[in-house]
């Protein structure tokens, strides 16, 4: 009898391909991607036809006597992003929806309300997703028979990402739906339906840099999901602002290159920070 | 070839070291015991095989190959502590899942199979949250056992198991060392079970190996003892303890007296002294009281 045994060589790519499969295979079961997804979709409905029915509304405070004017949304975009007004081409830079700060000190959900805020939806999602790997022990499964944690640092990015576009997607057609509902304008003014098309492949990619951030947050805190929370929350809080300005909606492929770029840059440095850190700490 | 072949290993939480200089062989095909106290290293060792947990120092190889290589360890099946499952999914799920992660052509039938394996087939529609504690336990071991593995871990696989249970671990366990290619290190507190089938043992006290033997050294190095039944167990304790060594009564109220002696003797002695003796038997100690033995002797 022969004393040896072999084994099966598994390139990094099928290993990789397995992983993922995995990670799809438990996205699209889980409840949690689903309750997101919907958030994301009826979240720009539920705001623009409440802001269109309470635009106008003035509220006085009783103690300052300040009144302060409810101002809804003027077209349908706004929920993306601020149309440039007219020979004003940077004043829709600084701020998605900041634009429509009503001038007498007017309320404006819009400006907080917009579809940046699924980069911070994305982060419950991840954070979620991978503290349940750990409480659950699935991960003493996948880490045993997974040498390289390379495979799942990539994997688990990848379905952030997807999970992150899906909602930004669903955000998008909830925005224009309430946009429908609430009969507001749908004309671009000065852009073209291209610039509405690169603002939103610029903020699919930039989703990579708050997935990354997200990553590598999760798997330090492993199943402590409230400290991944807090951490990717904190930073996501951190880089919000930078959203509106990278990702316009008079973005160009110049916005889109960036936002490539800085996808990839934090990607793979916070990816190779993320595997370190699995490399290096307890797995249970 | 070896394996699990362990050398010098340590771990250190902090100040406290939990395992300290282990040294441990395990032989291609065996069923390898793995004793010792609560506390003792053994989950830390088998948490380190896995790469789990980063090892302090020392060195582990897996068929001769650093116990980093993807290759070797894509063959390992794991249950340590409790089995990884999602509650929320089902049992199917939760394997077809672990079938996806292995890359098991077919995934489907494997999973039927190794379920059938277990006795779990009825029970794969159930959501794991709402499986027994022995039904869980199964699941873990099926869970480890997808996907053919050269080399099985199983942390104290036959906790909450019933009679059958164990009894189909058993067999199960057996089966797949049959062709001595395979090989399983199973650690359990249940060592009355774990003689059943275990081909070798290693007992580990504080974190380092204290003794590894085969069964069949265990076997040889258990001693004869002398057992007996009589009315008045404390006068004939007495009366054996000035004659003997070690006399002790056990938990069935045999006295049992572990010195070389024959029944015969031990029979007309206490006869010569008043006492009857209704029920004479020689017998060897198990794993269990010679572990408790050697835990005994370290004190």
């Amino acid at each position: 009898m022969e004393n040896t045994v072999s084994f099966e060589k598994n390139s990094f790519g099928k290993r990789l391909k397995s992983m993922i499969r995995v990670d799809l295979s438990r996205m699209f079961k889980s409840k949690l991607f689903y309750i997101l997804i919907a958030t994301a979709l009826l979240i720009p409905v539920l705001i623009t036809v409440m802001m269109t029915m309470m635009d106008g509304t003035v509220s006085k405070d009783p103690q300052t006597g300040v009144e302060t004017v409810m101002e809804g949304p003027d077209n349908a975009w706004q929920s993306i992003g601020t149309l440039p007004t007219e020979g004003d081409e940077s004043s829709e830079a600084p701020s998605d929806g900041a634009g429509a700060m009503g001038a007498m000190g007017g309320m404006d959900v819009m400006s907080m309300c917009n579809i940046n805020m699924m980069f911070m939806l994305v982060a419950v999602f991840i954070c979620l997703f991978i503290s349940e790997d750990f409480r659950s022990g699935y991960s003493k499964n996948l880490f045993t028979v997974r040498a390289d944690r390379g495979e799942y640092v990539i994997s688990k990015t990848l379905a952030g990402f997807l999970a992150g576009t899906f909602m930004l997607l669903a955000y998008f057609i909830g925005a224009m739906l309430g946009g429908a509902i609430s009969s507001l304008s749908f004309d671009l003014g000065s852009l073209s339906i291209l610039n509405v098309v690169m603002c939103m492949v610029a903020k699919i990619f930039l989703m990579l840099v708050f997935v990354s951030i997200d990553v590598i947050v999760s798997v330090a805190a492993k199943q402590m999901a409230w400290l991944s929370l807090c951490g990717s929350l904190g930073a996501g809080m951190l880089l919000f602002m930078m959203v509106s300005m990278i990702t316009p909606l008079s973005s160009t492929i110049i916005n889109v290159v960036l936002c490539i770029a800085g996808g990839a840059m934090f990607g793979f440095g916070l990816g190779i920070g993320s595997r370190a850190i699995l490399r290096k700490t307890s797995l249970v | 070839m070896n394996a699990i072949e362990i050398k010098n290993l340590t771990k250190n939480f902090g100040e406290k070291q939990a395992v300290a200089g282990l040294d441990m062989t395990v032989p291609m095909g065996s069923i390898y015991g793995f004793i010792g106290e609560n506390g003792s290293g053994k989950s830390t060792t088998e948490k380190m095989i896995c790469g789990l947990i980063p090892k302090s120092g020392g060195s582990i190889t897996l068929y001769g190959r650093d116990n980093r290589d993807r290759d070797v360890r894509a063959s390992v099946g794991v249950l340590i502590e409790a089995p990884g499952c999602f509650p929320g999914l089902t049992v199917f799920d939760n394997m077809m899942l672990e079938a996806k992660n292995l890359d098991i052509p077919d995934a489907e039938s494997a999973v039927i199979n190794t379920l059938k394996l277990v006795r779990m087939e009825g029970a794969a529609g159930n959501k794991y949250k709402n499986c027994s504690l022995g039904m869980k336990q199964r699941v873990g071991i099926a869970m480890a056992l997808l996907g053919d593995p050269t080399l099985l871990v199983l942390d104290e696989p036959l906790n909450g198991l019933d009679a059958d249970g164990m009894r189909i671990m058993r067999e199960v366990f057996l089966d797949i060392v049959k062709d001595k290619k395979r090989t399983i290190l199973v650690s359990s507190h249940l060592l009355g079970e774990l003689q059943k089938v275990a081909t070798h043992y290693g007992i580990i006290r504080h974190g380092r190996m204290i003794r590894e033997m085969t069964a069949e050294e265990l076997d040889a190095d258990c001693r004869t003892y002398v057992a007996l039944k009589t009315a008045d167990i404390k006068r004939a304790k007495e009366l054996l303890l000035i004659k003997y060594l070690r006399v002790e009564v056990d938990e069935e109220e045999y006295i049992r007296v572990y010195d070389s002696v024959s029944p015969e003797e031990i029979v007309s002695y206490l006869y010569d002294m008043g006492i009857c003796v209704t029920e004479i038997m020689t017998d060897k100690i198990g794993l269990e009281e010679y572990y408790i033995d050697l835990m005994k002797e370290g004190k």
